[in-house]
């Protein structure tokens, strides 16, 4: 009887890692296929699985952030502005719903960081001005949250570059910011295999572009 | 015992891995267009898959017994259905999607109105629209000056609707009443809006027929939502050419606290920009505003707003009588405090209350005569709205104010003017939707005024029907009270309120980037006041008896997808309207009035310069005027108004801190503009009236800022 007890709560611990293990994979499938997706059709999929994931991992914020990411990257590649706000209402909805779950993650604050900049693009006369300091807010409270997050590093590299020198942008006041980013891609660990770990090669290029 | 039990497992886990199902079938739309992209899965599971470019998909699944299969897709609602996976390997199943209820897609009752707002999405203008408008210089109100039917009226600076003075218009915040929204003015020179646009997340502003919450405003109504919660903290100066202005926020997790002040000069810039006006003393004013906001448990809001102002100025205006430079010095002080609370009392009942309090001094001497006016308000409100069902809202409320009047003359003799009212007014108002197409709004409103011991109850309904996704068509109507100005009834508290008759129809066409809108009306004025002279004080010499009439038609167009980075509208009102009040001798078109207006309103952002630029461009057709060197009665016209107007706004990094430098030139082109004439009251010895014409206190005008987010 005593094993037999044994034996069942073995089994129900090794179902627990079984499922465990079945989210891990399918969660490295996916932000494997997100990170290889060019067309549109091809993040819809990628945001799909994320979506499908999230709606079981009820406790897990990753499957939101990535498909919240997916659908900033879908309203990159959009040509209908209207279409793209849609996009944009899509990933800020999945980006909530992860912030109800972890309220205080680095991450989640600076791709709320990334999101805004996407929409000031589609009507920056009307939206620039509110969205930008709201944008810089999101930014800062990643910095806070975690001193160390490559990526809010690299978007404020990104935005600084792609703003006119006369207004304290272009590339020679990026330059320094760009490499402070490569610093800390450098050293950055993601706390596990399906955490975010993206931006480092898009650093480096940049860095390039810049430096020739 | 425990070889069973492994075999039992293993049998289960080999039993699932050979049952695998295969799901295939279609996802459409209500009319069979394929939807690609769309997410079809099986609840539990991460079993699912997207829809290709002909809305087909195809997985598989280890799943048994009944599940739940779910599709999702942006813009239509999500769709579940049970299918049962044990009675065969392949389950065809086509999936209809509907439409998710789009906040366009839905009828809205907007006849008359124009409502600019950051949060809804079925709106002509952003808030930050109005605050960028060139032409309305950072002015609430002259920002509406480029929204069809309104007149535009330089000397004033008042908004002037559908053939209505500028007393006609009501300002409310937070649907509480603004006894003084503007700054007080001197003798032909345009008063402003004392509040900045950018303490507002929305305005609604109804050119006619609004609803039964409001009342005493005859022609139009201006409503400002001031900003709920603020959640980010912020801190900011900005330096002009006109003075300094300041502001901070702060956060708690409930709460928010804002404060702000200015101080502001115009006498570097009117020394910048030339002066048409002989100041002895250029306006000084200085300004504290301060914004709390508390939530009270899940659903309520507490929202203070106080704000104090005080503003003085010397000038000598010009005596066309005799001829000679009259010293002209005027000081006004004002205290304004908004409370409001609104919550949800439960899933059917919704509060509004509020509580405001208005003081307002102005000092006005001319040469040794001295005229002090005091006026407070005090108002009390409290709304409540009744879920009926979903179709169907029940509104009603109540609104005490209590407002007094005292005026102190020092003129040859010493003069006392004072009055009180205390006007009780309620009202209720059903708004029924039988559809998503069909919207229908009637309501009553009842008002007592005991200065004038009269009640009056009056109608107003409103209806909108649906005529295509992105069209709708709206009628609108009303009887509208309000009380004569103070400035008759201090002398004659006989006189009854005036009145007005809305009907409007609209016509709209809106999609995310454009709207089109077509609004005809008609109104029709009674119970005018009228008086045998200006400044009559015999209230005998005023009555009830002048009347007046308004047609026209209104056109809007706004573009923001033709022009890439460009937003522009377009605003023309034509308007008919005639009246015979004050000291008029026959019915006819008043001094305010322009057949045609036209606003065209141009905005640019250059994304490799960081600079937005608008322009504005107004025209307005020629107002009449009375030349009593000639026969008849307004009998001479000015000359066309026009003006060009350009805004520039450079984003830029200043010692590390993000800031804007804003430009601003209004008239650029240097039009001399005329809008009227002030005509002596008595012949000179030739026998002729003299006269002098009345222009803008500036020829251009170049005012710059430069905002640092500290």
């Amino acid at each position: 009887m005593k094993k037999s007890v044994f034996i069942l709560v073995l089994l129900l611990l090794s179902g627990i890692t079984f499922a465990n293990e079945a989210y891990q994979n399918a969660m490295k499938q996916a932000i494997d296929k997100l990170f290889h997706s060019q067309t549109i059709q091809e993040y819809v999929d990628v945001a799909n699985q994320f979506e499908r994931i999230s709606t079981i991992e009820k406790k897990e914020w990753l499957p939101l952030y990535y498909a919240s990411f997916s659908y900033i990257m879908i309203s990159f590649k959009g040509t209908d502005n209207a279409k793209k706000d849609q996009y944009l209402d899509q990933a800020q909805k999945y980006l909530d719903q992860a912030m109800a779950i972890e309220p205080n993650e680095s991450e989640l604050f600076m791709l709320q960081g990334f999101l805004y900049p996407s929409r000031i693009n589609i009507d920056p006369i009307n939206r620039g001005m509110a969205l930008m300091g709201k944008m810089n807010a999101a930014l800062d409270k990643a910095l806070e949250l975690n001193p160390d997050n490559p990526r809010v590093y690299y978007l404020r590299a990104t935005m600084t570059a792609n703003m006119p020198e006369a207004f304290g942008g272009g590339a020679a006041k990026a330059l320094p910011l760009y490499q402070k980013a490569a610093e800390k891609f450098e050293l950055f660990k993601p706390k596990s295999e399906i955490h975010p770990n993206w931006g480092k090669e898009l650093n480096t290029n940049d860095l390039q572009k810049i430096q020739k | 015992m425990r070889s069973i039990f492994l075999i039992i497992i293993l049998f289960l886990t080999t039993a699932s891995l050979y049952s695998q199902v295969q799901l295939t079938g279609k996802v459409t739309d209500t009319h069979s267009n394929p939807l690609p992209g769309a997410n079809v899965f099986l609840q539990n599971s991460y079993d699912g898959a997207t829809t290709d470019s002909l809305g087909n998909f195809t997985f598989k699944t280890s799943l048994n017994g009944i599940q739940n299969l779910s599709a999702s897709f942006i813009g239509y609602k999500p769709f579940s259905q049970k299918v049962d996976l044990d009675n065969s390997k392949t389950i065809s199943v086509n999936i209809q999607l509907q439409e998710s209820e789009d906040q366009l897609d839905e009828v809205v009752v907007n006849a008359g109105t124009f409502e600019a707002s950051d949060e809804k999405k079925a709106v002509v203008l952003r808030v930050f629209d109005i605050a960028t408008t060139p032409s309305a210089q950072g002015d609430i109100f002259g920002a509406f000056g480029t929204l069809p039917g309104v007149q535009k009226v330089g000397e004033d600076g008042r908004v002037f609707v559908r053939g209505g003075e500028g007393y006609e218009t009501k300002t409310f915040m937070d649907g509480m009443l603004v006894a003084s929204p503007y700054t007080s003015k001197m003798p032909d020179m345009p008063s402003r809006g004392r509040f900045s646009p950018l303490l507002f997340s929305g305005t609604l502003f109804s050119t006619g027929a609004y609803s039964a919450e409001y009342g005493q405003a005859l022609s139009s109504i201006v409503d400002m939502k001031t900003n709920s919660i603020e959640t980010e903290e912020k801190s900011s100066i900005s330096l002009m050419t006109v003075g300094l202005m300041g502001s901070t926020t702060q956060c708690r997790k409930n709460s928010s606290l804002s404060l702000s002040g200015d101080l502001l000069s115009s006498a570097l810039s009117n020394k910048i920009n030339k002066q048409q006006v002989d100041w002895t003393k250029a306006p000084l004013t200085a300004d504290a505003t301060v914004m709390f906001r508390q939530k009270i448990r899940q659903t309520g809001l507490y929202k203070l707003f106080g704000t104090f102002n005080t503003s003085s100025s010397d000038m000598n205006y010009l005596n066309i009588q005799n001829k000679v430079n009259q010293a002209l010095a005027l000081e006004n002080s004002t205290i304004y405090l908004n409370n409001t609370y609104n919550s949800t009392l439960s899933e059917k009942w919704m509060l509004k209350s509020g509580l405001a309090w208005n003081y307002d001094h102005q000092n006005l001497k001319m040469d040794n005569d001295r005229i002090i006016t005091n006026q407070k308000m005090v108002q009390a409100k409290i709304g409540f709205s009744y879920f009926i069902n979903t179709q169907t809202e029940l509104k009603f409320g109540s609104d005490w104010v209590n407002f007094s009047y005292d005026q102190k003359i020092d003129m040859n003799g010493n003069y006392r003017l004072p009055f009180t009212n205390n006007e009780l007014s309620g009202f209720a108002e059903v708004e029924y939707k039988p559809s998503k197409k069909i919207a229908t709004r009637i309501g009553f409103r009842a008002e007592n005024s005991s200065l004038l011991s009269r009640t009056t109850l009056v109608p107003r309904f409103s209806g909108a029907y649906k005529t295509g996704k992105h069209s709708q068509i709206s009628l609108a109507g009303g009887e509208f009270y309000q009380n004569p100005e103070n400035d008759y009834l201090k002398f004659a508290p006989q006189l009854k309120p005036e009145k007005a008759s809305h009907a409007v129809m609209t016509w709209q066409y809106q999609n995310e980037q454009q709207t089109f809108r077509v609004e005809g009306y008609l109104k029709k004025y009674t119970n005018l006041v009228k008086y045998t002279a200006p400044l009559a004080t015999n209230p005998l010499d005023y009555s009830n008896t002048g009347s007046g009439k308004a047609r026209g038609i209104d056109v809007f167009w706004r573009d923001k997808q033709s022009l890439k980075n460009t937003d522009y509208w377009i605003s023309y009102s034509w308007i008919d309207a005639k009246r015979n009040y004050k000291d008029y001798s026959e019915m006819a078109i008043p001094t305010f009035v322009s057949e045609h207006n036209l606003s065209l309103v141009f905005k640019r952002f250059i994304p490799s310069l960081s600079t937005y630029a608008s322009v504005t461009y107004s025209f307005a057709s020629s107002r009449p005027y009375h030349d009593p060197n000639f026969s008849g009665f307004m009998n001479a016209h000015t000359k066309a108004y026009n003006d060009i107007s350009l805004s520039l706004t450079y984003m830029l990094n200043f010692f590390e801190k993000q800031a804007a430098l804003h430009l601003m030139l209004n008239n650029l082109a240097g039009f001399d503009n005329i809008y009227g004439y002030n005509f002596a009251t008595t012949p000179n010895a030739e026998g002729k009236y003299e006269s002098s014409p009345i222009r803008s206190p500036f020829v251009r005008q170049a005012i710059l800022l430069l905002n640092i987010m500290l």
